[in-house]
């Protein structure tokens, strides 16, 4: 038997995931003239790509254009070690924004 | 990103306030550390908190730092409160403000009050000291070095930090190489004017400074105390220079409760005036 859940969350997954990948490739665009970086969920933001705390600061404004104030970077990461942020990844980020749409959507 | 021009410097500026819309109680201006730091050390720290407690908060990017603008020269101590001044001016925030500074970023923090004792509801210095002659020395001692090891000999000490530290203070490290050889901040940081103990004394706003117990600028509180009209200190064992993002939420909490306290005597003594 089939989790019908399980299928739109892959999606959701999916989908955000592509959205992300387009705002950091963006960044590193903008940032430090990359254009041929691999971005997948197990990439992670300090090591793989090389960000500093500051790029994520401007993910954040990017994410909020996005899902507007449904989703907020700044209160996840706020919640974390210092440790956990630099070994933060693509991933994570990923599951947090699609659990918060769909809080939002619940709420 | 938001960019704020205030006609001598385009600055990247974040504020976050309440998120239920309610009207903020006070304004706090969070003040970065030198070469490598920006405003992201309070955005993902003090920000969102301080932000739902009700207060309206600014952080910003010193100039060639972060996002802010990068021009080649004026980088004095004295540049640096003339920035944040133009940039309150810009935001048309002419009230009292509580300013918190991390390191240099206390120091700048300090001399703002001290120019402008009217415009400072109070201080938080973390792991931070007012401009004095021994302040000076040290920094530059700590630019020196950094200009011999990195700006001369970049490579070597960057692989050097990366083995011993780790990559992203190596990272850092080369983002703090580039500020240093592109402006004139060493030179401009040597030259900066300080305070006599007059003018750090005349700053009669509420100040707190937390120290990390291993760091040695902890040994200067009981000369603050001392000198300052209004100051206590709190030292946090097991800690260094870097206290703020090792103890965010410990800090934080010290310097919210400062900032609340402070609030409430203002507005008891507003109410005692209007009586």
């Amino acid at each position: 038997m089939t989790d019908p859940t399980a299928t739109s969350t892959a999606t959701d997954e999916d989908a955000v995931l592509a959205d992300i990948t387009g705002m950091l490739e963006r960044l590193l665009e903008d940032e430090y003239g990359l254009d041929d970086v691999e971005i997948g969920m197990t990439t992670t933001f300090n090591r793989d790509l090389e960000l500093e705390s500051i790029d994520l600061v401007t993910l954040a404004g990017l994410l909020e254009e996005k899902y507007g104030r449904r989703v907020n970077f700044a209160e996840f990461v706020a919640g974390m070690e210092f440790d956990e942020i630099i070994e933060l990844t693509v991933g994570r980020l990923v599951e947090y924004v699609v659990q918060s749409l769909k809080s939002a959507e619940a709420g | 990103m938001a960019m704020v021009d205030t006609g001598q410097l385009r600055v990247h500026v974040q504020r976050m306030g309440p998120r239920d819309g309610s009207v903020p109680t006070a304004t706090v201006v969070l003040v970065h550390g030198l070469l490598t730091d920006s405003l992201a050390s309070y955005y993902f720290t003090f920000g969102p908190p301080f932000a739902a407690a009700g207060l309206d908060v600014i952080m910003f990017d010193l100039r060639g730092h972060g996002r802010s603008g990068r021009p080649a020269s004026g980088y004095s101590l004295d540049d640096n409160i003339d920035d944040l001044e133009a940039l309150l001016d810009t935001l048309a925030v002419t009230g009292p403000v509580h300013l918190v500074g991390n390191s240099y970023g206390g120091t700048i923090a300090f001399g703002y009050a001290a120019r402008h004792p009217e415009r400072a509801a109070s201080v938080c210095l973390i792991e931070s000291e007012p401009a004095t002659a021994s302040w000076s020395r040290n920094m530059d001692g700590v630019l020196q070095q950094v200009l011999h090891e990195l700006a001369f000999n970049e490579d070597l000490a960057l692989a050097w930090i990366a083995d011993n530290r780790s990559h992203n203070t190596a990272r850092l490290a080369k983002g703090a190489a580039r500020l240093i050889r592109e402006t004139t901040l060493a030179q401009d940081m040597r030259t900066s004017a300080v305070l006599t103990e007059d003018q750090i004394r005349a700053v009669h706003c509420p100040v707190l400074g937390v120290y990390g117990g291993d760091s040695e600028l902890a040994l200067l509180t009981p000369w603050l105390e001392k000198l300052l009209p209004d100051c206590r200190t709190v030292v946090l064992p097991g800690h260094e220079h870097s206290v703020l993002v090792e103890a965010a939420g410990v800090v934080g909490g010290h310097v919210l409760e400062q900032i609340q306290k402070t609030n409430a005597q203002i507005q008891a003594a507003t109410a005692a005036a209007v009586r």
